[in-house]
């Protein structure tokens, strides 16, 4: 009589355990995009301060800084999901490095401090959300690895949980983050 | 800069030292012999025999004494000249300040070693300056005690944290949690398991990384999974992981208030003057400077004079 009861009771906190997990897993995912918006949010937050030191003395850049303002607001619209929102980052990242790239036509505009310390503070952002896009791919394999194999994968079906796609890491920031080579152009 | 005047001044006093402590001990030696002669081959009474064999063996304590004072002014000059010169010709800022060390309390709070230290022995401080980056390292012994109950009482038993060198410098990022790189071992494999799908104890998380070079090594822990990747790109996992191949046992690392910490196990003793060698002999000092120059080495291989973060 006692050991169907130890063995239900086993059962049961095995589901608990596994249930837990599971849960436990998605909300990392959640709490892991969130991470990535953070910094997002932080790095389009240069992005006004940004445009207005370079529009002073660049004014050919004009098309270029439209396009970067344009992204900004479409990347902070909120209706973004995690996969555009990493593309857009990728397209807003590409053209204010093509600034940085072409600040050695404008003297002035090089030598501006704040021009500077915003380079600076880019670079830093880029790496800080390269590491928040890491943290998130980390979590979503570990929960995608939770609900495909057994048992959570039963419970995935109950639950309806499905696996998440991994955010695909730009191949320079795979070799190695490191803005050096930038800064030298 | 040129070592050969400062160990040629030096070596009149080594053979001094050698000479005392062979002295010393062959006195020691004699009353042994003396004794035994006395008390077997003689077979004189054993309080007799101590008695005679006492002259000798409290003459060679007497030497050996004054041998160890004279022994260890003579490690100091060494220290504070000759490995003060080899410091200089490795950088002009690296400078030895042989009775300090690394802080038990910076030890402690570095976090590289489970185990707080019951035991602690720190010395030979070197501290330098690379291009951007200063640095400090030292000697550190660090041991932890545990106790077992015998017939005759309670027994201490002493058990090594770390022999070794900690290396700190100053982080080229900005960063406000802990994160700990520890040697991947069976029970911490088992500890991260544990603490990533039963429970977790206190305020750190395991980050699971995806270099698998660097997983095969090392457990990494951290307060915050964010940051961890910030400090540890795949950059810096590839050059840690060169530095820790360069090492026979495997590094421990930790972020923590600013700085980077490394701690290099190492079977010998360093800076130590040789009494019973010859100073002037070649490769005298050829693993003191071998360690100064890989120690130097580590800001250039780990990239830290790179500063183009906001903490310059």
């Amino acid at each position: 009589m006692i050991l169907p009861l130890v063995i239900a009771a086993i059962l049961i906190f095995a589901l608990i355990g596994f249930y837990n997990s599971v849960v436990r897993k998605k909300n990392q995912v959640t709490n892991a995009f969130s991470a990535i918006d953070v910094m997002l949010q932080k790095r389009f937050d240069l992005i006004p301060n940004l445009v207005e030191t370079v529009k002073a003395y660049a004014r050919y850049e004009s098309s270029t800084l439209e396009k970067i303002t344009g992204l900004r607001s479409k990347a902070m619209a909120g209706t973004t999901g995690p996969a555009e929102k990493a593309a857009l980052d990728q397209q807003i990242g590409t053209a204010v490095k093509s600034i940085i790239v072409n600040s050695e036509n404008y003297p002035e505009l090089k030598a501006n401090s704040n021009f500077q310390n915003l380079q600076i503070t880019w670079t830093e952002s880029e790496e800080q959300t390269a590491a928040a896009r890491r943290h998130y791919n980390s979590a979503v394999t570990d929960y995608n690895n939770g609900i495909m194999t057994f048992p959570g994968n039963v419970l995935a079906g109950i639950l309806n949980y499905t696996p998440l796609p991994v955010l695909a890491v730009a191949e320079a920031e795979r070799q190695a983050p490191n803005a050096k080579a930038l800064f030298n152009n | 800069m040129n070592l050969r005047p400062a160990l040629e001044n030096l070596e009149p006093v080594r053979k001094k030292v050698a000479k005392s402590k062979i002295y010393g001990f062959s006195f020691l030696g004699l009353g042994v012999l003396l004794f035994l002669l006395l008390f077997f081959a003689l077979q004189l009474d054993p309080l007799i025999a101590i008695g005679l064999a006492a002259a000798p063996v409290v003459t060679g304590f007497i030497i050996l004494s004054i041998a160890s004072n004279a022994a260890a002014t003579y490690r100091n000059t060494f220290k504070r000249e000759v490995i003060a010169t080899a410091l200089r010709t490795i950088d002009p800022t690296l400078q030895i300040q042989p009775a300090y060390g690394i802080e038990e309390q910076e030890f402690i709070d570095a976090q590289l070693f489970n185990k707080i230290p019951d035991r602690y022995h720190t010395e030979d401080l070197v501290t330098g300056k690379s291009d951007k980056t200063p640095f400090y390292f030292a000697e550190v012994h660090a041991e932890y005690k545990t106790e077992t109950q015998t017939k005759n009482g309670r027994r201490e038993h002493w058990h090594t944290i770390l022999k070794g060198i900690v290396f700190v410098a100053d982080f080229n990022k900005h960063f406000d949690g802990l994160t700990l790189i520890q040697p991947r071992s069976l029970a911490g494999s088992f500890g991260a398991w544990f603490s990533k799908n039963i429970y977790s104890f206190g305020e750190q998380q395991v980050v699971e990384l995806e270099s698998p070079d660097f997983s095969r090594e090392f457990i990494v822990y951290s307060t915050d999974q964010v940051e961890a990747r910030y400090l540890l790109t795949p950059a810096m996992m590839a050059r840690i992981c060169v530095l820790n191949n360069r090492c026979k046992e495997t590094i421990s690392l930790s972020f923590f208030n600013s700085k980077m910490y490394i701690a290099f196990p190492l079977a010998n003793n360093c800076f130590e003057a040789p009494v019973f060698r010859s100073l002037l002999a070649n490769d005298v000092l050829r693993r003191d400077l071998e360690l100064i120059g890989f120690m130097f080495g580590i800001i250039t291989e780990l990239d830290l004079n790179t500063r183009i973060w906001t903490k310059q």
